[in-house]
């Protein structure tokens, strides 16, 4: 034992980041506990590492703090009158203040960064009771937290491609563990944003927007915009950290509401049995042997009067059915802006490398959302389909669709019409190169199919129970260290998990290049303004002065 | 000064009422006095100058320069020898000069508990208080002085900051008394220093603390 220790009590001898020693076995199969004379630099998430010897060299493995208590400080009478400070009582009493508090801090094993699987492996041994542990350094933690598939535990990892910066570690200083997630792996096994309202979903959507557009990763991207929080992303045409030598500079389109049309023909008949008011069952049977009949047709470029006079040459002139068909049809869809026999949108309009589009729908009604949200997918699957098989397809590469509002286009009580479609990409999607990012405040609203295969999570503060059951149900990679963070994030904190790291992180989400644009309306500024704006117009109860002399009244009457 | 102030306090080292000699201890802290009574010194301590909680202190010289070893009378017993005995008592009146050890005579111990040390300065105050535990051993026969209020807030006070660093050897040298003697003690620091004394809050919050302690170790709470 003596022989063992030794050498590996003279190597730390000389390190003077040692900042424990190990006390032993923690509860878990995984967990150890050590103690530490302070608490200057060890919180709870942060990264520690400690040397074992294991396949015949000497290992850095990785834990991470989860828990923390007090084992020796000064006694709570020390703490009677407030204004008397605790080191005050002790400095009277002669008790040596220095150092005084030893902490006993629970640690999880996350394992050693196996360079040829380039993930962590645990060792399945935990450390000898007297074993030194140290922060772990900055760099080798930027190279083994994410999923980067580094050859090293200490590679540069900000000059990797396709890569994204979403941040640092929060429990370091700004900038010195930076975060890099492989954009890759969250653009084909989906992403999810999940936190609640003013926690910064939008922000870090926005930075992620940024770090794909990059020169370096010169993403396909398509963001649903039921709010219009996404106009700023304008600003980084122009900017210099988006531009490349070879010319290179991010396409950011706005689609407005107008724009937005969905060809009658694209709908299916499942789409328009949801849009028409409870159709009986003889209407559905007519309505759908006469769509699968226009679907068989050459032309794509249909409305709603030929589908009518496709049921008329069916079910003859008078049949009730048609009649009453009728009446709804029009009623739904033709009186609606949305559905167009012809217009459509051009999928070569909205989606091509280095291009993000931005499809804003707050004009348009929930249900009008949910449908064309419905439509393009389908169609973009489609063209996906049709590419990876070697078909002629108007998408010849991957691409990336992201959902404000999540929960408005998968719900979990299941009745909108594009649900299916997204759980159709979310579980297939990555084949064909087609990934989803699902941004929500709610995520128990979520369809838990849809939540569930999104492989990467950017979890940030949520405190409605519901909705963290819903995360620790739906979301494999958040353990429970994770979900107890939950709660006590702050704006701009983050747990990020899932594929695109090795293990999770609890990192701060970096400043945007580009303004953000989602942030709290300055109510009582606008109160104010609104309030001095009535007071210089003049009201219709104020009377006109209708006497004589020089009046300075209002004249206008009308 | 305060009401505390008797006649008997004076700065001046040399001038101290005395109190009684050292005739035996338990150990390095714990020594045991003779209270001086009408024959053994021209001005014997009055009652309250011998009181539980007193602060005492007996001068050593140590290389060349005067110390002061601070103390604090934590204990008095009386002993009657002739308590029991029937007979006739002749010694007192008779032998008023001549009293060797083997007379038995009723007698008042105190017990000092040693608490300190402080240089004595030329002009016969204190300087450079430590409260760490006195290296030096006290004699038989050294005299126990009485220790005037202010040479006792000087020994309190190290850089303006209220100093009772030697309670945990207090406590335990005075036992079961242990509290009690700390509480007078921090009465009698209260009654020194001045009323917006930011020290004065120190010393309640020490008090309670020890008054607590007691009180959970005797079972009350």
């Amino acid at each position: 034992m003596a022989g063992t220790r030794t050498p590996r009590s003279g190597l730390m001898a000389g390190r003077s980041d040692v900042v424990g020693t190990v006390a032993g076995p923690g509860e878990d199969p995984n967990e150890f506990v050590f103690v530490t004379p302070s608490d200057r630099s060890i919180k709870t998430g942060e990264f520690i590492t400690y040397t074992v010897s294991a396949d015949g060299g000497e290992r850095s493995v990785f834990a991470r703090v989860t828990n923390r208590e007090l084992i020796r400080g000064l006694p709570e009478g020390f703490l009677a009158d407030p204004e008397v400070g605790p080191e005050t009582v002790a400095a009277t009493l002669g008790v040596p203040t220095d150092d005084t508090e030893l902490y006993r801090l629970t640690a999880t094993v996350i394992g050693y960064y196996d360079t040829d699987m380039t993930t962590f492996a645990n060792p399945r041994q935990l450390p000898d009771p007297g074993t030194p542990l140290s922060i772990a350094p900055d760099q080798q933690l930027e190279t083994v937290l994410p999923n980067l598939g580094c050859e090293t535990d200490s590679t540069d990892v900000a000059g990797l491609d396709g890569i994204a910066h979403v941040g640092w570690l929060l429990n370091r200083p700004a900038e010195a563990t930076n975060i890099h997630i492989p954009i890759e792996e969250f653009a084909s096994t989906h992403l999810a944003i999940l936190a609640s309202t003013g926690s910064g979903k939008s922000y870090t959507a926005s930075v992620l927007i940024e770090e794909m557009m990059r020169p370096s990763a010169r993403a396909s991207l398509l963001v649903f915009d039921p709010h219009g929080e996404y106009d700023t992303l304008a600003d980084m045409q122009g900017e210099a950290a988006f531009q490349d030598e070879d010319g290179y500079e991010p396409d950011i389109v706005y689609y407005d509401p107008e724009r937005l049309r969905v060809r009658i023909s694209e709908l299916e008949i499942g789409d328009v049995m949801a849009i028409l008011d409870n159709p009986s069952n003889r209407m559905q049977e007519r309505l759908s042997t006469a769509w699968r009949a226009m679907q068989r047709q050459e032309s794509r470029t249909w409305g709603v009067d030929e589908l009518i006079a496709e049921m008329e040459r069916i079910y003859g002139d008078d049949d009730a059915s048609v009649g009453a068909l009728e009446w709804r049809l029009r009623r739904s869809i033709e009186r609606n802006d949305l559905f167009h026999p012809e217009e459509n949108v051009p999928l070569d309009e909205i989606v091509d490398a280095g291009q993000c589009t931005v499809l804003q729908m707050d004009t348009l009604d929930r249900w009008d959302q949910q449908l064309i949200t419905t439509v393009l997918l389908r169609r973009m699957y489609r063209e996906r389909l049709d590419d990876v098989r070697d078909r002629e397809s108007a998408i010849d590469h991957p691409i990336f669709a992201l959902f404000e509002e999540g929960h408005r286009f998968a719900p979990a009580s299941g009745d909108a019409p594009s649900l299916g479609i997204m759980r159709t990409i979310t579980s297939e999607g990555r084949k064909f190169g087609f990934g989803l990012g699902i941004i929500s405040q709610r995520p128990s609203k979520i369809d838990q199919d849809v939540l569930s295969q999104c492989g990467t999570q950017i979890s940030m503060q949520i405190q409605n129970p519901n909705d963290q059951d819903a995360i620790k149900n739906s979301v494999e990679a958040a353990g429970e260290d994770v979900l107890r963070e939950l709660p006590g994030l702050t704006p701009g904190q983050a747990v990020v998990s899932g594929d695109a790291m090795n293990t999770p992180a609890l990192i701060q989400v970096r400043q945007r290049r580009t303004p953000h644009g989602a942030g709290s309306r300055p109510v009582i500024e606008e109160w104010h303004d609104a309030y001095d704006e009535r007071q210089r117009k003049p009201t219709r109860s104020e009377g006109a002065d209708f006497g004589e002399g020089d009046s300075t009244g209002v004249q206008d009457l009308d | 000064m305060t009401d505390h102030s008797t006649a008997g306090d004076q700065l001046d080292l040399d001038s101290c009422v005395q109190i009684g000699s050292v005739v035996s201890s338990n150990s390095h802290l714990d020594y045991v006095v003779e209270v001086y009574k009408e024959r053994d010194c021209e001005r014997p301590p009055e009652l309250h100058e011998r009181e539980f909680g007193q602060p005492v202190f007996i001068k050593k010289t140590i290389d060349g320069t005067d110390h002061a070893v601070m103390g604090v009378i934590y204990d008095t017993q009386l002993i009657d020898p002739d308590q029991g005995r029937t007979g006739p008592r002749l010694a007192q009146e008779d032998q008023a000069q001549f009293t060797p050890g083997y007379i038995e005579e009723r007698t008042t111990l105190a017990g000092v508990a040693l608490l300190g040390t402080a240089v004595i300065t030329d002009d016969r105050t204190i300087t450079n208080p430590t409260h760490q535990m006195p290296r030096w051993t006290l004699e038989v026969d050294d005299t126990v002085f009485h220790c005037p209020d202010e040479i006792t807030r000087s020994f309190h006070t190290i850089d303006d900051q209220i100093q009772l660093a030697y309670m945990d050897r207090l406590v335990d040298i005075a036992g079961d008394l242990g509290a009690e003697v700390i509480v007078t003690l921090i009465d009698r620091l209260q009654g020194i220093l001045p009323e917006d004394d930011p020290n004065q809050r120190v010393l309640d919050v020490v008090e309670q603390n020890v008054q607590w302690q007691a009180r959970e170790r005797r079972g009350v709470v």
